[in-house]
């Protein structure tokens, strides 16, 4: 049985990779990954240069009407009357030189901060803070596409009666893309490594106090990462069964994400009670084990991560329970496997 | 292996429900091993949903279906039947070559160079390598046999296999199902395209309206089916006197004349009796009739378009 699903694990690879769209989502994960990375990078490289920057508001400004703009604390400190801002006000000018005073003894905390998101290995923890939001919306659509194709094809058919078994038909297309799930973090980590190297030489030598973060941090990281994509993984599967189609999936999917948190966000607000069905809501304990990023909510309101790996394993088992046991016993017939 | 009595295919009182509907009712059905068996039923008659029970795509409400004398749904069993149901389905950005490799690849059937080998069989060697999606209907068909074909299965199901072909690929097509059902293999076919099956078919069975009403070696069906036309002197008291002989089966007006099902061995007796009664016989031809016809009679519909016969 083991065997059986092996080969068809290597069959469903060989088909998926056939296709574009895996592809396509792969450079998606990747662009926004390196997105992450040289954020960090720019806004580090603008922090050295400017020794941080603070905005004046259109109503302090001179010339009125104008929209508001920055000026570099560099500027405001150097002493140098060539480098002051001329279309302020001279008193205007001493309250922000003051600001950067204050804010001078801890711009080396907040350069190590910028430094470390995107020198290694913090920059493997500041990618996934974006990229496993993005990777949730990656594999609905991808687990949808994988699945639902047997419906819009008619192929569930043809594999059927090759005599491999419903059950290892369908372990083995899970366990395909919970691995490209995995391997396509790896890559974009693997390339925000790359990215990390190049920028950190670019950057040249760390600011005093950066090399706080941690491969084991980084590895924990990838690990909740990928942990948490499972049960988004379960319930796009569950979808795409019961409807039979890979649109309702993507639907659902994606659609989901977004519903969750604005419900939250709308009945928390008007019943204090919701607050704890909130707490065991599919995102919401995404967001929570992976550490307050893949969600609206803040960090400090969300349920601790015991409860949120229990709650996200029982909405695992449970989808995907339901959608092996729908696929199981429904008939497949008619053009689209429909019953 | 087929069972003990020779059968790949039994099915015993096999019924299918969808909620009020009885799409198959207590199918006991026996395929002998080796050579074409016809299936054969109009549209909605239950043909395909029977090949889904015993392909395991079905659930059956009740009744049991066997194949090689083991459970039909069985993946082992599976293994060793090939398929072709309703129309082809393969994935449309993967290559006909590819298509047959991932088939061929989860089902562990055959080597490799099987894939090209049937490729050049259905006539598709030059196309092997294009996307499947700009294929047309009959290249589709032809891919769906090759991989009907793939691991050399002892049992093949083939549903209306050369739908969307041009008339020298039907031809093809027909010598290929001939081929293949020689030596041991047993093909199931279902066509609505009669000539074609009886050119090709050895036995076959007839479902209407989910109940086999028929089976059997055809040259035995259409024999039974046989029939005499013959003009009278008086058709009309002939008819009459004809409907009362036992052995005659069913007397009708055809053609300005009368169509006698029955024996063709026994014409002498009917011209003795009509005699007797003083009517004489002016022609007197024996009829054979074709599957085409034996169909629609039994069935009451036309075999291609499903519709009843007025």
């Amino acid at each position: 049985m083991i065997g059986n699903v092996a080969n068809l694990t290597r069959w469903e690879w060989f088909k998926l990779r056939r296709r574009w769209m895996l592809w396509i989502l792969l450079v998606f994960a990747i662009l926004f990954a390196q997105l992450a990375v040289w954020g960090q990078f720019f806004s580090y490289q603008n922090l050295q240069t400017t020794g941080g920057e603070l905005t004046v508001p259109a109503s302090l400004q001179q010339q009125q009407g104008r929209a508001p703009r920055t000026v570099a604390c560099n500027d405001l400190l150097s002493g140098n009357p060539a480098r002051q801002p001329a279309d302020l006000d001279a008193q205007v000018v001493a309250g922000l030189a003051a600001q950067c005073r204050q804010q001078a003894a801890t711009l080396p905390a907040r350069l190590a901060r910028a430094y470390q998101g995107f020198s290694l290995p913090g920059s493997i923890s500041t990618a996934l803070g974006i990229v496993q939001t993005l990777a949730l919306i990656l594999i609905a659509i991808l687990t949808a596409s994988a699945i639902g194709i047997d419906y819009g094809a008619g192929t569930l058919r043809s594999a059927l009666t090759q005599g491999i078994g419903r059950w290892p038909y369908l372990t083995a297309k899970l366990i395909t893309l919970a691995v490209i799930a995995f391997l396509g973090l790896v890559v974009a980590l693997a390339t925000v490594a790359i990215a990390s190297v190049v920028a950190t030489s670019i950057a040249g030598a760390a600011p005093s106090g950066a090399a706080t973060a941690t491969w084991s941090d980084a590895g924990l990281a990838l690990w909740k990462a990928w942990t948490s994509v499972l049960p988004y993984l379960a319930l796009t599967t569950f979808v795409t069964v019961v409807a039979r189609s890979s649109a309702a999936g993507m639907a659902i999917g994606l659609g989901y994400y977004f519903a969750e948190q604005l419900i939250i966000a709308l009945f928390s607000n008007l019943f204090s009670w919701f607050q704890n069905i909130a707490d065991f809501l599919l995102v919401r304990n995404i967001s929570a084990w992976t550490g307050g990023s893949g969600g609206f909510g803040a960090a400090a309101t969300l349920p601790d991560q015991t409860h949120s790996i229990a709650v996200l394993a029982v909405y695992t088992l449970v989808l995907a329970g339901v959608a092996f046991w729908l696929f199981e016993r429904r008939d497949v017939q008619g053009a689209t496997g429909g019953g | 292996m087929s069972s003990q009595n020779g059968h790949v295919i039994e099915t015993t009182d096999l019924t299918k429900r969808y909620g009020d509907v009885v799409a198959v009712n207590n199918l006991t059905l026996r395929v002998p091993r080796g050579g074409v068996f016809g299936f054969l039923g109009p549209n909605g008659s239950g043909k395909t949903t029977t090949m889904g029970m015993l392909l395991g795509l079905v659930h059956p409400t009740s009744g049991e279906a066997r194949i090689f004398g083991d459970p039909a749904r069985h993946p082992a069993t599976l293994r060793r039947v090939g398929a072709m149901v309703e129309t082809p389905t393969f994935y449309p950005y993967l290559s006909g070559r590819g298509n047959l490799r991932y088939f061929q690849g989860i089902g562990r059937r055959g080597a490799p160079a099987d894939v090209d080998r049937l490729l050049e069989l259905v006539d598709l060697g030059k196309r092997a390598d294009s996307k499947y999606s700009t294929y047309s209907l009959g290249m589709k068909q032809r891919l769906g046999i090759a991989c009907a074909l793939l691991g050399d299965p002892e049992l093949v199901f083939l549903d209306e296999p050369t739908n969307g072909l041009d008339p020298a690929g039907v031809v093809e097509v027909r010598e290929l199902i001939r081929d293949l059902g020689k030596g041991g293999r047993t093909v199931v076919l279902s066509s609505h395209l009669l000539a074609e099956t009886e050119l090709v078919c050895d036995n076959v069975a007839v479902l209407s309206r989910g109940r086999l009403i028929a089976q059997g070696s055809i040259k035995e069906l259409l024999r039974q089916h046989d029939g005499l036309r013959l003009r009278t002197t008086d058709d009309t008291k002939a008819q009459a006197i004809l409907s009362g002989i036992r052995w005659v089966e069913h007397v009708e007006r055809h053609d300005g004349g009368l169509l006698v099902t029955g024996s063709q061995a026994r014409a002498w007796e009917l011209s003795r009796d009509l005699a007797v009664q003083q009517v004489y016989v002016n022609e007197l031809v024996p009829v054979h009739r074709s599957l085409e016809e034996f169909f629609m009679e039994i069935t009451g519909t036309d075999p291609t378009t499903g519709k009843e016969r007025s």
